[in-house]
């Protein structure tokens, strides 16, 4: 594992790492991932179409119409 | 690994596994150890999933990671979204593990531990998992689409629309036994009925946080909400015991269910995000965390089986539990961890959406399926570690306890009145006699494997705190199907009815909503209501019927993965699916036959209704309508089947003979953007 340096690198590498957890857990969970959906825009070059309350509403509502089996 | 290595591996975990089958199939008279029952689980999964499932993601499926999946294709980053096969599994896990695969296998330990684990362990590794395998990989090729819309394309209009009538009658069935599940265990039970009615407070509190105060903080309101429940479940202790309070939450089953319908109905009304959306998550924790804790449990204390490898009533038929011999009765009592056709349903859903590689979906159809079939082995465990007198005192009412007593006290299943009120003591209850319906008895199992598990930690052994959170953790999830079951059961009625009436369709609407909320909730509220008053105990007739509908959805599920197959040009591998559908249609059939014309009153539901003609009994004219109801049902689902069946067999001599052509409609084929390793 690489050690972090004075410079601040071994900081942002954890704080990516977290983020990194945090969307595992959310997308396991079936959570909203409002942070997620703005990097999915970012990388597809187009400005998001939803704010956060909007996204919220949305996935929340669809997750209402899901399967939970027996 | 080395070719030798290799084989010398599976080779020793075949041989292992076989073992452990060997020594529970001869072992009679002795007890035997839940770590064999573990070890022959395991084996078979693992060369079930290294040898099987390689040879259907390879030679069957052909599955490409050329091939851009739908999650690549249409990436919106809500729906569509290609994710971590890992994650996925887990995402997948959680939504097709619910209360089936737990009290399924509890109600089958009737006939012993036998029977039902070798059901539960060859029928995933030869049905269950082909059948989520297949159907999550003919979704994945044709964009994600529902088991409703590949029957009515692949196979013919009338097929598409037997399956949706198909997971419409399931819904109702499924609902109303579930929901009696619950009834039976909060009956006269003042600190579980206080913890689950504590649940509703914390959801509507987890709603607000997370979608109006800090909007999308799921993790924070779930972990506020868990505090609370922990906090309901230790309160619910102190509830009961008041002379003043206790009352406020000790209600017969009939009351009971009238309120579980009021919940049914609000629930399905109200916005998903208020009581739906919070009850989901904190369910899935508590389920995933529960499972989890079990098997290490099990696996610390590796428990004794106390019921023997098969009882009497394997071949009598005349269970206590339920009334039927083994065959077929064991095959359509366990769906859910063998075979389960609402599986179809999420392998259809949104798993399909999410999958970044083609073959990654051997894991999360496969593997996923296996993983729930384990939760069931853990059941019937925990089921079987109970003394088979307390099994069977607590699964059944004393009408159907009094006709079997013989056969009873001659196996030595006998259990005195103060060992079962001394137990109710233990777990606080003030009885434990006729809790039917395998969430009791489940739960007693638990906190049995629990408490020793505390105590070889060197803690307390808290009986009635982990009895009172197995209830906790079985209602609750039960009572999430519940809420998404009533609201899609409304969505499927307002698409139905919107047909001839458009206006009914809008989901918005809210006459629709509240007239088709109603009817569903009165549909399985029906069903529940006489499940409760039924003299044999509702579970003999009502489960099943639910098994039954289940094994019928399956059935149409590998009639569209047979047919693909076949259209594919892969005929010569239709046997996959082939073999366990022609399995689940005599399984189905038989007992369907059974179930209506069988001259034993317990079994039959004519022979029932000609039994009471002339009685006495003030509530005669109505248990006779609901047998006959009860046979129309059966009657309905056998008729679906043979439908679907001809049907099937139709297309499937057409093309084959050549006298229609094969149209697969399959997606296109696009080039994946991900690196593949070629």
């Amino acid at each position: 594992m690489r050690r972090g340096t004075d410079d601040g690198t071994g900081r942002q590498s954890a704080a990516e790492g977290g983020r990194a957890w945090r969307h595992v857990l959310r997308r396991m969970f079936g959570m909203p991932d409002y942070e997620a959906y703005l990097e999915h825009c970012r990388a597809a070059g187009h400005p998001p179409t939803l704010d956060e309350r909007e996204y919220v509403a949305e996935f929340f509502e669809s997750k209402g119409k899901g399967v939970r089996c027996c | 690994m080395q070719p030798l290595a290799s084989l010398l591996v599976w080779s020793g975990i075949s041989v292992l596994g076989a073992a452990a089958f060997g020594v529970l199939a001869l072992s009679r008279g002795e007890t035997v150890n839940a770590a064999w029952l573990l070890t022959a689980a395991v084996c078979t999964y693992a060369v079930g999933y290294r040898f099987y499932s390689k040879f259907l993601a390879s030679r069957v499926f052909g599955l490409d990671d050329r091939r851009a999946t739908p999650a690549e294709r249409f990436n919106n980053g809500r729906d569509f979204v290609p994710t971590n096969k890992w994650v996925l599994f887990g995402h997948h896990f959680a939504a097709i593990a619910g209360a089936g695969p737990l009290v399924g296998p509890v109600l089958a330990a009737q006939f012993g531990f036998l029977p039902g684990t070798l059901w539960l362990v060859i029928g995933v590794v030869l049905g269950g998992a082909v059948q989520d395998f297949v159907i999550l990989f003919c979704s994945l090729r044709r964009d994600g689409k529902s088991l409703g819309q590949m029957a009515k394309e692949e196979v013919n209009p009338a097929a598409g629309a037997t399956a949706m009538l198909a997971v419409l009658f399931i819904m109702i069935i499924l609902l109303a036994v579930l929901a009696l599940i619950v009834v039976n265990a909060l009956k006269a039970s003042p600190w579980g009925l206080f913890t689950i009615a504590c649940t509703i407070p914390i959801a509507l509190l987890m709603g607000w946080w997370m979608k109006r105060w800090r909007p999308g903080s799921v993790g924070e309101a779930s972990a506020v909400g868990a505090v609370l429940l922990l906090g309901a479940l230790v309160a619910g202790g102190w509830v009961a015991g008041q002379p003043h309070l206790a009352p406020l939450f000790t209600h017969s089953a009939t009351a009971l269910t009238w309120m579980m319908m009021g919940y049914g109905f609000i629930a399905s009304v109200l916005p998903v995000w208020m009581l739906l959306c919070p009850r989901d998550y904190l369910s899935t924790f508590l389920k995933i965390a529960t499972i989890l804790v079990l098997a290490i449990a099990i696996l610390v204390i590796l428990p004794p089986l106390r019921m023997p490898a098969l009882t009497p009533f394997a071949s009598l038929g005349e269970g206590p539990v339920f009334a039927g011999k083994l065959f077929p009765f064991a095959f359509i009592t366990i769906a859910c961890g063998a075979i389960s056709g609402f599986h179809s349903l999420v392998a259809s859903g949104t798993t399909p959406k999410m999958i970044a590689r083609e073959s990654d979906a051997r894991l999360i159809g496969y593997g996923g399926m296996l993983m729930e079939s384990f939760v069931g082995v853990m059941a019937m465990i925990a089921a079987c570690t109970l003394e088979p007198g307390v099994y069977f005192a607590m699964n059944t009412t004393p009408a159907a306890l009094a006709q079997a007593s013989q056969v009873l006290g001659q196996a030595g299943f006998v259990v005195t009145p103060e060992f079962m009120r001394e137990l109710a003591a233990r777990m606080g209850e003030t009885t434990l006699l006729a809790r039917s319906g395998g969430a009791p008895s489940l739960a007693v199992g638990i906190a049995q494997i629990f408490a020793g598990a505390t105590s070889v930690l060197g803690g307390k052994t808290l009986d009635a705190l982990w009895y009172h959170f197995a209830i906790m953790f079985e209602a609750l999830f039960i009572l999430t199907t519940i809420d998404t079951g009533t609201r899609v059961g409304r969505f499927m009625l307002q698409e139905i009815v919107g047909h001839v009436w458009p206006r009914f369709a809008e989901t918005s609407w809210y006459p629709s909503v509240i007239a088709s909320s109603a009817l569903v909730v009165a549909g399985w509220g029906y069903f529940l209501y006489q499940g409760v008053v039924d003299p044999l105990g509702g579970i003999n007739s009502l489960w099943p019927l639910f098994g039954i509908s289940n094994q019928l959805l399956a059935a149409v599920a590998l009639c569209v993965g047979t047919t693909i197959l076949i259209k594919m040009g892969r005929g010569r591998f239709a046997w996959v699916t082939a073999a366990p559908l022609a399995w689940l249609v005599t399984v189905t059939m038989t007992a369907g036959w059974q179930k209506v014309f069988s001259a034993d009153p317990r079994l039959g539901f004519l022979a029932h209704a000609a039994s009471l003609a002339g009685s006495a009994n003030p509530d005669t004219a109505r248990l006779i309508f609901n047998d006959r109801l009860n046979t129309f049902v059966a009657l309905l689902f056998m008729t679906i089947v043979t439908v679907l069946i001809v049907t099937s067999l139709r297309e499937w001599w057409l093309v084959l003979s050549r006298r229609k052509t094969a149209v697969v409609h399959e997606a296109p084929y696009v080039e994946t953007g991900y690196a593949t390793g070629d």
